[in-house]
């Protein structure tokens, strides 16, 4: 058996975000939040995050700016835009933990705690299928667009030309891949399985349990 | 008793699962507009947003897979994604989905008739406002944004209006989604 390659142990992961977030939304009236966040964002690089960072920091900085912006047009309100902000820098810090984490370890982790497997293979599915899904999207709409089919804002034809089709794909793509797990010898029922590779614990994690919890109570007291 | 015990709870199989799971990823990706509302000030907004496209996906998983469960099956695997967007939204949606099934069971025993689908799929959604709002109302959970603001001390005919609109969108969604699977299944290509 082998560990995995994921930054942070996957259930930590969730944890970590769910904590970031509550407490994020809890402090964002706070202006100390800000120092939260960055606090919270340095860590997160600092334990092997940084691809995900990066990935988040334009996008957040953007939605932050723009929202907190519209919240002071709409309100004259300097504490309420903060506030949005805030909402908003917290929303896509909390996303970091869980981008680091690949899918497929995530089922892992489930299934060494033995989560049903049903439920540990619907997630793994339905995180890994949002790509795939925007492609069939694409491929809709070009056919629809060779077909001369019209605009997605008539209902029938979005109802005829859209739906239709893109339903159809999605139960054909469902019907190849359950046959495909099954093939594979993946079954529901309660039996002996092997995990070649199983996600292990770090110091690095233990390393941001505290941090977090020392950056909250810092961010309360101080 | 038993028998008909037997015919209202099924076993699910694999290709259920799977098919759920892919209608579940496009609600997550349909689902993705919920953070950009969450701060409009405006009672059920979030509701309204998403009704369309998630009473369309569960009334075609439930005319597909027909087995008490499938919903709360579909609310699970969306909610991956959905915790890390608005957390309340995931707890609220899993329990609205119980609710619903119960509901269901309750009054057509079972997803066999269409109509059972179609009442499923409707109800699934509205019933998350009273349900965020007693949750808000409870754990007082007011600053998270003024869309929740609004939901927690929302002006009554607006209330009422929104509530009614989501409603009309849910029903109107849940009848589309089964006017899909049932000329899916006339054609052949989706199976009871």
């Amino acid at each position: 058996m082998t560990a995995t390659k994921s930054k942070i142990y996957p259930i930590l992961a969730i944890l970590t975000a769910l904590f970031i977030l509550a407490f994020g939304l809890v402090m964002a009236k706070n202006i100390k939040a800000f120092c939260f966040i960055g606090g919270v964002f340095l860590l997160l690089c600092a334990v092997g995050c940084y691809r995900a960072c990066l990935r988040v920091l334009p996008v957040m900085l953007i939605f932050a700016a723009v929202f907190g912006g519209i919240s002071y047009l709409a309100r004259r309100d300097v504490a309420a835009a903060n506030a949005m902000g805030v909402r908003l820098l917290i929303i896509g810090t909390a996303m970091i933990p869980g981008m680091s984490v690949a899918p497929v370890d995530l089922t892992r982790n489930l299934n060494q705690m033995k989560v049903p497997k049903g439920i540990t293979l619907g997630m793994l599915i339905a995180l890994n299928f949002a790509p795939l899904l925007r492609l069939e999207t694409k491929r809709v709409r070009e056919a629809m667009k060779t077909r001369g089919a019209g605009s997605l804002l008539n209902p029938k034809v979005l109802y005829r030309a859209f739906l239709i089709p893109f339903v159809t794909r999605l139960v054909n793509i469902s019907d190849t891949l359950a046959l495909s797990v099954e093939t594979r010898g993946f079954t529901l029922e309660k039996t002996e399985t092997t995990t070649y590779k199983t996600p292990k614990f770090k110091a690095t994690d233990a390393i941001l349990i505290l941090c977090l919890i020392a950056g909250a109570v810092l961010t309360v007291v101080i | 008793m038993e028998e008909h015990k037997e015919k209202i709870f099924q076993k699910y199989k694999i290709k259920d699962i799977v098919f759920l799971a892919v209608l579940s990823a496009v609600m997550l990706l349909t689902g993705g507009v919920m953070p950009l509302v969450t701060s409009v000030p405006l009672f059920g907004i979030i509701q309204l947003v998403l009704a369309l496209q998630f009473s369309i996906i569960p009334a075609i998983g439930l005319m597909k897979v027909r087995k008490p469960g499938a919903l709360v099956f579909i609310a699970l695997f969306s909610g991956v994604v959905l915790i890390f967007m608005f957390v309340p939204m995931f707890f609220c949606l899993s329990v609205c989905a119980v609710l619903a099934e119960v509901l269901s069971i309750l009054i057509f025993r079972g997803y066999r008739k269409d109509i059972a689908c179609w009442f499923a799929a409707t109800v699934y959604l509205p019933l998350s406002l009273p349900f965020l709002l007693i949750y808000f109302r409870i754990f007082g959970f007011a600053s998270n944004g003024a869309a929740v603001q609004a939901l927690t001390n929302p002006v009554w005919w607006v209330a009422v209006l929104i509530s009614l609109a989501v409603l009309a969108l849910t029903a109107l969604g849940a009848f589309i989604g089964v006017k899909i699977a049932k000329e899916l299944q006339k054609s052949g290509v989706m199976k009871k």
